[in-house]
């Protein structure tokens, strides 16, 4: 391997004394600030006083609901710092300006129109910060007739068309696991973000930026949104199977299987060793696809017949995409991963001991912190008080008016 | 004049991906503004040009023209390019002075089998931003594994946590979900990059594993198993607390509706929905922790409400009442979706050989940005001569010459026009 690949980290991240106010809750704004968070930037996450609805999510730690060891929350969390505000009371609003005067970057994710009616939109922001790049991250953007309509994961899976097409084509569309819709957004936010201020960073002026989760999901349908809009034809949820070689199939001791195009044949039928498989009708492309249930049939037989580990050593030697379905277990385990640094592994005060993915990518140029959560207002005295320059006696009087 | 749609305008890519990933990635850096040069070998191109045969791709040259190469590759710039031939490596070389970043998502060997090392790259341009995206890495034990999208969602945890749940089986999603998360990953990390150089003057190699992006999205599952050893169970289209919480059958072909009830505010609008039925008014859907333990029941008195209109109609009634929903749209409705219409998601795409359809625009939208498509993706090599030409000043000798030898082309070797190949079924 060569030296890049083996990163000498640098002290500086790329993020480094660049402030990102958090108005956002839940999973798509505060993962989009995370990864700030851990390439250096100092998030400040805005919490109504009652606190993230995250922190009231699972898992837990023996299934004992707590505020400040939410598995969720300290996920997305880590390395920010929590100052809590009432957006509903003058004195929360004027802090929230003072907060955004030297900001860079705000997330938010409020029901459009909630912060323009307090006198927070990003006109009011922006006024003596030109450079401000802020962004919204609502279900369906700040615009058009369901931008105030109320949203799950299932619901925007639906209307992203993502659900369509996940499923068995015998029973009804199926979502897929987790809180994909909000986790996506907040991946394109973060793109987004970076983006928006390299143009701030090399040209002064900022951005506002509405993001929608439908329209960022209905953005990766891929060929069959393009195969509709092209040649009119509507696409069919194909459960775990596209054709015989690009498909879920069960093993000898879970799930597994391959997505091979036309090209990874030879080396497919190398790595199965079937002499049937070097027969015309398989081993050329067009006749494959006329023949496809005759070599499904073959390829339930054979992957039956594999065990997972050995599925990924088989695609490894042959260089055939083959692989299985991974648990949480199997990643946490993984020699790969923990190999590549890919985990936070850390002893977490409230929550013991925790392994969770710890950064997106390496970098020859820099590292990830991976550091605690933040619990609720933590940081009150700190950025109110010392930084701000309220006087204690002020903190009395705004914890009093549920300001903070 | 600052265009905020494009802050990363300014900015030249190499971009050497090909298939999906890594074009998904371009893409949004091009649609960000940057000036992207997609560089395919005249015996090497781009796989997705070719994917799909005629009658599934239009238009005589169909490596051009067919859909799928349009979903990633609008606002970009071809060049050809035999990286394989000393030549060829010679003109990247006088190319990457003016580039940023170089983009690839080759397996993992293959930008050190061609000599593109990062060594290498860097001696061409010294503050050169490299971001590999191979599936796995480019270290450790399975750094040789391969796989599209289906295999890195599987690989990352993803589709362990999918399925209907009373058949044990676990589901992928419906695309090849790994890919364009990878790719907007490779986005953030290319912009990122620039932050970091434009603070330090240094580039840096970027080594993004498609799987580990992936795995990113599924923090609480890790948690879980870290706090717990516990491992998800597949939850169907239900929830583990909200009810309903569903997909329920309307009339028409295959045609549903997603409806969740989060409070009791909910649960009266959507009474009111559904024409305030008597049955609605026992004693076990009173609260939200009944009607969770009813919640089969509960399914079953909802899908026969919407089982008497269309999924549009439900809609409708339910969105007066602002009860989180939506119909389960089709590819051909999402298209169509007047919410979607109304902020102009979708926009025109116009190619001289097959006419204009719909493609999407902004994946976001900066305030104060046009129009986010300029242009259909690039015919093959139609860069050619601006790049080398244009950009590296090559005389028109040195660019014939370099046809002559096979290192660019305006058409993928042994490729035949439209016209000239039979009727091919196709993978989709």
């Amino acid at each position: 391997m060569s030296e890049h690949e083996q990163s000498q980290p640098e002290a500086s991240r790329p993020y480094e004394g660049v402030r990102v106010l958090e108005l956002a809750e839940g999973i798509s704004g505060p993962f989009a600030g995370r990864w700030l968070a851990a390439l250096g930037a100092d998030v400040v996450k805005v919490e109504r006083t009652a606190g993230d609805p995250s922190r009231a999510f699972g898992p837990w730690p023996d299934d004992l609901p707590d505020d400040e060891t939410s598995g969720l929350f300290l996920y997305l969390n880590g390395d920010k710092r929590s100052v809590t505000l009432n957006l509903d009371t003058s004195d929360g609003r004027e802090i929230l300006r003072e907060l955004a005067a030297s900001a860079e970057i705000v997330i938010e994710s409020f029901e459009p129109g909630f912060l323009a009616e307090r006198g927070l939109g990003y006109d009011e922001l922006s006024k003596d910060n030109s450079a401000l790049v802020m962004i919204s991250i609502t279900p369906f953007g700040q615009t058009g007739p369901n931008a105030n309509l109320p949203a799950t994961e299932l619901t925007l899976y639906a209307a992203s068309g993502q659900m369509w097409l996940t499923g068995h084509p015998a029973r009804q569309p199926l979502k897929n696991g987790g809180s994909q819709p909000s986790y996506q957004a907040g991946l394109n936010a973060f793109a987004a973000l970076s983006a928006a201020y390299y143009g701030a960073v090399m040209h002064g002026q900022g951005s506002y930026i509405d993001l929608s989760m439908q329209e960022t999901y209905a953005a990766m349908a891929e060929a069959f949104h393009n195969r509709a809009s092209q040649l009119g034809i509507e696409a069919q949820r194909g459960g775990n199977f596209l054709n015989a070689l690009w498909g879920v199939y069960e093993l000898s001791d879970g799930y597994g299987g391959i997505c091979a195009l036309p090209r990874n044949y030879p080396g497919f039928a190398r790595a199965v060793g079937l002499p049937e498989l070097q027969d015309e009708r398989f081993s050329d492309p067009p006749q494959r696809l006329v023949n496809n249930d005759e070599l499904m049939a073959i390829m339930y037989g054979w992957f039956s017949g594999q065990t997972r580990q050995g599925l990924m050593e088989l695609g490894i030697e042959h260089r055939v995409p083959f692989g299985f379905v991974a648990t949480f277990e199997d990643l946490s385990n993984s020699e790969h991963l923990q190999g590549r640094d890919f985990f936070a592994q850390r002893d977490d005060e409230a929550a013991g001991s925790l392994t969770y993915p710890g950064r997106l990518w390496l970098s020859s140029g820099h590292d990830w912190k991976m550091g605690a959560a933040p619990k609720l207002g933590q940081h009150n005295v700190e950025i109110i008080h010392a930084e701000l320059g309220y006087e204690r006696e002020d903190l009395v009087r705004l914890r009093e008016l549920d300001a903070i | 004049m600052f265009d905020p749609g494009r802050p990363l305008t300014g900015v030249r890519v190499a971009d050497l991906t090909m298939i999906w990933a890594g074009p998904y990635a371009a893409k949004i850096l091009a649609d960000q503004g940057a000036e992207v040069i997609k560089i395919e070998s005249p015996r090497a191109w781009d796989n997705i040009r070719t994917l799909l045969p005629p009658p599934m791709a239009l238009g005589e040259h169909w490596w051009n023209t067919n859909f799928y190469l349009h979903e990633y590759s609008r606002n970009k710039k071809s060049l050809t390019l035999d990286l394989a031939a000393a030549e060829g490596k010679q003109v990247l070389a006088r190319l990457l002075p003016h580039c940023d970043v170089v983009l690839e998502n080759y397996r993992t060997d293959v930008m050190d089998n061609l000599g593109l090392t990062y060594d290498w790259l860097r001696e061409q341009k010294q503050d050169i931003i490299v971001v590999g995206m191979a599936g796995f890495g480019k270290t450790g034990p399975e750094k040789d594994a391969v796989g599209y999208g289906p295999i890195i969602e599987m690989m990352s945890g993803m589709t362990s946590t999918s399925g209907y749940g009373d058949d044990g089986v676990p589901y992928k999603s419906g695309i090849s979900y790994g890919d364009p998360i990878a790719g907007i990953g490779a986005a953030a990390a290319v912009a990122t990059a620039l932050v970091q150089r434009q603070r330090t003057g240094k580039g840096q190699y970027i080594d993004l594993a498609q799987r580990e992006v992936m795995s990113t999205m599924l923090g609480e599952f890790y948690m879980d198993w870290s706090m717990n050893k516990r491992l998800p169970e597949h939850m169907g289209t239900g929830h583990d607390w909200m009810a309903p919480h569903n997909v329920y059958p309307c009339v028409g072909d295959d045609d549903w509706i997603a409806i969740c009830v989060r409070t009791d505010r909910e649960w009266e609008g959507l009474k009111r929905a559904m024409g305030s039925p008597e049955w609605a008014e026992r004693t076990e859907f009173s609260d939200q922790i009944l009607r969770w333990e009813h919640r089969s029941e509960l399914d079953e008195l909802v899908g026969k409400w919407t089982a008497t209109m269309s999924k549009t109609e439900a809609f409708a009634a339910l969105h007066t009442e602002q009860i989180p929903s939506s119909p389960v749209w089709k590819m051909l409705e999402v298209l169509r979706d007047p919410h979607l219409k109304e902020r102009g998601f979708y926009e025109p795409l116009r190619h001289p050989e097959v006419g204009i359809w719909s493609v999407h625009g902004w994946l976001w939208r900066a305030d104060g940005a046009g129009p986010c498509i300029l242009g259909p993706a690039p015919d093959f090599g139609q860069h050619n001569t601006e790049v080398l030409g244009g950009l590296l000043g090559l005389s028109e000798d040195e660019q014939s010459a370099l046809e002559a030898a096979g290192v660019i082309a305006s058409q993928p070797e042994g490729v035949p026009l439209a016209s000239e190949m039979p009727p091919t079924p196709s993978m989709l």
